[in-house]
């Protein structure tokens, strides 16, 4: 089972933070003005994706393991 | 008296606890109906907004927030003007530097929120200036000595605001969406707070078909970026003032390390937050740090206290120190532009990016408008004036406000704003 890194556009105020911190994971659709993961977003680094998550200031971002855990619950 | 329909009031001051409220969606930042249900002087504002349309709104409105739009006010519409208006504003020797931090800062947030104005006449930006005083005694009427008057005042402002610079403002932009629509050739149309507003308003959750409600947001954007940032600023130079007595040269190291700067900045407002006690009141029953927090509480997060946490901050937690080592986990600026959905937007305008222990940043690096505004002043040789006391804000129980604070200048030249030079040893 691969990480799946997902975003609540109905939670996101498109803050940009979490781009800011792992580019490679997440960018602004500005169609939207919220932000997105990216392809290949959850073969970021984890402690930087689990950063960005718990960093989110309204929670938008779920993180979940290749367990299955979710290791960042999204509007928790 | 404003506060009585709370059912409680439960205050923290623990770090962890403060930020776990922050990101708490239960508090929010709706508080007692007099001072802001609808009709009253803050009416629809998202800054004391919750919920859906909240979030709406403030993705409208970050979009004049982004990484572009900093770079481009940071490195080139800032320093346009940042040393014209001093060379306009010191008089002689002496100057006011709270007053300078307002003009200053007021010229780019005027240009944020979408407020036409001219830049070059000093009696619009103290009009402006005049307007970020009064819309921020409305912002903190909770704590304000005398809310009646404050609240008289604060309509009386809306008024004039909107009569001399917003109503322009917006039939302005008006013609050039329209006439961009038309497919017309004509200025472009300006990229600003009220344009987003415009280009919005018919999306029911923005909350925007009052037209009352635009210009009190406008107001809330002019008066964010001008108030806090000037504050930020005389409380640099205060804290400056005070270090120099003890180990001269840091005023010098401003002037000369706009990385050093930066920390000065990020220091000031860990000891010295514009907001140091926070208050959210609770929507419904919720749980923070382990505290039971019932429905219509009024919670108060104090964050001047969190901030000097030795745990996070160092057993020097009290003192004035911009070499301070932290964890990178650990925002230098503590609690002080808020977490959570209400955390502050102009974070990284007036801050800048985080900067590494170090000192050593790319060329994607923003150090935020207080920290160019700070070496710009160091530059010109600032002094203490000692012949002239400073005047806190004494309309307010914050007690991190100025309302005026002159000092004196000597000896240094004016070199271009926003130069960097390699950071000096740690």
């Amino acid at each position: 089972m691969r990480r799946r890194i997902s975003i609540d556009p109905e939670l996101c105020i498109g803050s940009g933070d979490c781009g800011r911190l792992v580019p490679t994971a997440f960018a602004l659709d500005e169609s939207g003005g919220v932000s997105i993961p990216l392809a290949g977003a959850e073969d970021a680094d984890l402690d930087l994706l689990v950063r960005a998550a718990l960093n989110c200031p309204t929670n938008a971002i779920q993180v979940v393991g290749e367990d299955g855990q979710v290791l960042v619950d999204a509007n928790s | 008296m404003l506060l009585d329909r709370y059912t409680t009031t439960i205050t923290f001051d623990d770090y962890e606890a403060i930020r776990q409220a922050l990101f708490d969606p239960n508090l929010s930042r709706s508080f007692d109906k007099r001072s802001y249900a609808e009709g009253n002087i803050r009416d629809g504002v998202v800054s004391i907004s919750h919920g859906p349309m909240q979030r709406a709104r403030r993705r409208v409105e970050n979009t004049q927030f982004r990484a572009d739009r900093l770079k481009l006010y940071e490195r080139e519409l800032f320093p346009q003007v940042l040393d014209r208006l001093l060379d306009m504003l010191i008089g002689a020797d002496r100057a006011d530097v709270f007053a300078v931090g307002e003009l200053l800062s007021v010229v780019l947030a005027a240009r944020r929120a979408g407020v036409d104005h001219d830049e070059r006449s000093l009696e619009q930006l103290r009009t402006l200036v005049h307007y970020v005083d009064v819309f921020s005694q409305g912002s903190a009427i909770l704590n304000a000595k005398d809310p009646d008057t404050v609240r008289a005042l604060v309509y009386a402002t809306y008024d004039e605001f909107e009569r001399d610079f917003l109503r322009p403002s917006w039939e302005r932009r008006t013609r050039l969406i329209e006439a961009e629509r038309d497919g017309e050739r004509a200025e472009p149309v300006p990229q600003d707070i009220l344009t987003a507003l415009l280009l919005h308003r018919d999306d029911p959750a923005v909350e925007l078909s009052d037209d009352g409600r635009i210009v009190r947001e406008v107001a809330t954007y002019l008066q964010g970026g001008t108030h806090t940032s000037a504050q930020t600023l005389t409380n640099a130079f205060d804290l400056l003032f005070d270090a120099e007595e003890r180990t001269p040269g840091f005023i010098d190291r401003a002037a000369d390390d706009l990385a050093f700067a930066q920390h000065v900045v990020h220091e000031t407002l860990r000891l010295r937050p514009t907001t140091p006690k926070i208050k959210r009141r609770a929507e419904a029953d919720t749980i923070v740090a382990g505290v039971p927090v019932p429905k219509d509480a009024l919670v108060v997060l104090d964050a001047a206290t969190a901030n000097r946490d030795p745990a996070r901050f160092g057993a020097d937690a009290d003192e004035f120190n911009p070499d301070r080592v932290l964890d990178p986990s650990v925002p230098r600026w503590g609690l002080s532009f808020g977490a959570g959905a209400h955390q502050c937007p102009g974070r990284s305008v007036a801050g800048g990016f985080p900067v590494p222990a170090d000192r050593v940043v790319d060329d994607e690096h923003l150090y935020g408008l207080v920290a160019l505004m700070v070496q710009a002043v160091a530059r010109r040789g600032v002094r203490r004036d000692p012949d002239r006391r400073p005047q806190r804000d004494t309309r307010t129980e914050r007690h991190t406000r100025w309302a005026s604070y002159p000092v004196r200048f000597e000896g240094r030249q004016a070199v271009g704003a926003g130069e960097h030079v390699a950071p000096s040893p740690a």
